[in-house]
């Protein structure tokens, strides 16, 4: 039926709902989103709860929301994600009114969406499809974030091909010089000279610039290089808060919530980090079995994208290390 | 017949008295059991000695050539679990095996407690270098050498938490989060 028609679903909130909160319509206090296992969650945080209008397109590659009497008002920015089922959001004005597209991948299955309150929220669920399809390629600029560890009075271990901070320096330009032959990429670099920053500093870039994904480099003293990846480990019987990837955009800086957060951020994003990982640590090694080490690193875990530590060798050859690195992400971004 | 009735009664009153005597002395004697006491006493403070006088074999986790190496090592017996494990690790960061190694070589023990959940807390200190510098992977090395020693020796501890001079600590060396609790990694000693 998806094929033939749109899916017009009219969705009146069988909560009681007082006939002045449907005439004022739908006001969007935040949006956040969560990706599971077998569906990818959007919660739209709403000042009262009011008929709402979810429209499937025919293709089934984009879902739009918009209230069903009276404006449709968003008090917060839409959170910029994408994670193999949902490939963004939007706010667009249609026939003088306002919608949030979600435009989905092509292989997604189900949308069901309920309505919670206290606070009233709308929540949509978008399963996973069976058989995920090749993205079709899209303009989309891909930000890569790469980060040289260390600098300033940190200089990391000192080899005798140099100081750590410079040999990830200078590996990190040769990447970005290799990534930006490809219009498609956008590359960051948390530093780009000597300088020192705290390991917070750089998660914070990172999601600031939204990342995609994100490479930290460093240097060992001995031949041998590795793929980090954050260890999820959950402490037993302490209260945790829910990883909710793009929660930052909706809260004040430095709120409570913020503070709750932070550090948690990676957790959202163990499926992309993985493979992200294994694409990295396949390239270094040229074995198709290679796995990334999981490891509790301080820095990953405020990262609020697929995120990698590379350790390189201090003897391994810095243009192929550059090489191996670039070509690793380039194969990630296609695929994502 | 005046004079026999209190003949008798005399002779009944001592007669008494002498009874009574001798049970308080009977009751008043040591018996067989408590005399024997204070040499059961001594023997069992004589074996408790013999065990804490007794080394006791511990198995040391320490970097090498990569990966974590397990070797033996014996300690002092200690009355309780804080005790023996701030030994284990003391044993830990004396072994010449250890402290080849980068991290373990730059830092020292300064204090150890066991709480009553099984968490054991390991204070730290830098040596007189004061920086610890080492790679990602030799940090994470050194970290479970601590962890894999107190976890797999001692069951009462159910995990560690590291603190770096009395406080807690973002990192040790630049990348691991000091801030959670580990518990042990087996994945990392070499086969």
């Amino acid at each position: 039926m998806r094929t033939l028609f749109a899916l017009i679903v009219l969705c009146v909130c069988s909560l009681p709902i007082s006939a002045g909160a449907a005439e004022k319509g739908l006001t969007v206090n935040s949006v956040r989103y969560a990706s599971y296992a077998a569906f990818t969650r959007i919660v739209f945080e709403v000042e009262a709860a009011a008929p709402y209008v979810l429209i499937r397109s025919t293709d089934g590659r984009s879902v739009t929301v918009s209230s069903y009497d009276g404006p449709f008002l968003l008090k917060t920015p839409l959170p910029m994600f994408r994670d193999g089922v949902v490939l963004g959001l939007e706010s667009r004005e249609e026939a003088g009114r306002t919608v949030v597209v979600i435009r989905l991948d092509g292989a997604v299955g189900d949308v069901k969406d309920f309505v919670l309150r206290g606070p009233d929220r709308i929540v949509i669920d978008i399963a996973k499809g069976s058989a995920p399809v090749p993205v079709p390629p899209t303009d989309k600029i891909a930000v890569i974030v790469l980060d040289p560890g260390h600098g300033g009075k940190d200089t990391g271990i000192v080899a005798s091909q140099g100081q750590e901070k410079t040999l990830t320096l200078d590996l990190a330009i040769a990447i970005r010089k290799m990534l930006q032959k490809d219009p498609h990429l956008k590359v960051v670099l948390t530093r780009d000279r000597d300088k020192a920053l705290t390991l917070d500093e750089r998660a914070a870039a990172s999601n600031a610039a939204g990342a995609l994904l994100f490479v930290s480099i460093h240097s060992a003293a001995d031949a041998g290089s590795r793929v980090f990846i954050q260890d999820l480990f959950e402490e037993q019987g302490t209260q945790t808060v829910r990883p909710v990837s793009g929660d930052f955009l909706g809260y004040e800086a430095g709120s409570e919530q913020q503070e709750m957060l932070w550090g948690k951020q990676q957790a959202a994003h163990a499926r992309e980090s993985g493979a992200l990982g294994r694409k990295l640590a396949r390239q270094f090694a040229g074995q198709d079995s290679a796995e990334p080490v999981q490891a509790p690193l301080a820095l990953l875990k405020a990262v609020d994208a697929a995120a990698v530590m590379i350790e390189t060798g201090a003897a391994v050859d810095r243009a192929i290390a550059a090489e191996a690195i670039a070509r690793g992400i380039e194969l990630y971004v296609k695929e994502n | 017949m005046q004079s026999n009735r209190l003949l008798l009664g005399v002779v009944i009153i001592l007669a008494t008295i002498v009874a009574s005597g001798g049970i308080m002395l009977w009751m008043r004697m040591p018996s067989n059991d408590t005399v024997q006491k204070p040499a059961l006493q001594d023997q069992k403070l004589a074996h408790q000695q013999f065990l804490l006088n007794e080394p006791l074999p511990i198995t040391l986790y320490y970097p090498h050539e990569g990966m974590l190496a397990a070797g033996s090592a014996v300690v002092k017996r200690q009355p309780d679990t804080q005790s023996l494990a701030r030994a284990a690790l003391a044993a830990l960061f004396a072994d010449q095996r250890a402290t080849l190694e980068p991290v373990l070589r730059d830092i020292r023990l300064r204090e150890l407690f066991v709480d009553a959940a099984g968490t054991a807390f390991i204070d730290l200190t830098p040596g007189p270098q004061k920086d610890v510098r080492a790679s990602a992977w030799e940090e994470q090395l050194a970290i479970y050498a601590l962890v894999n020693t107190l976890l797999q020796n001692f069951e009462e501890i159910k995990q560690v938490e590291l603190l770096l001079d009395g406080r807690e600590a973002q990192t040790l060396a630049g990348h691991m989060d000091l801030s959670r609790t580990f518990t042990k990694r087996m994945d990392l000693v070499k086969q």
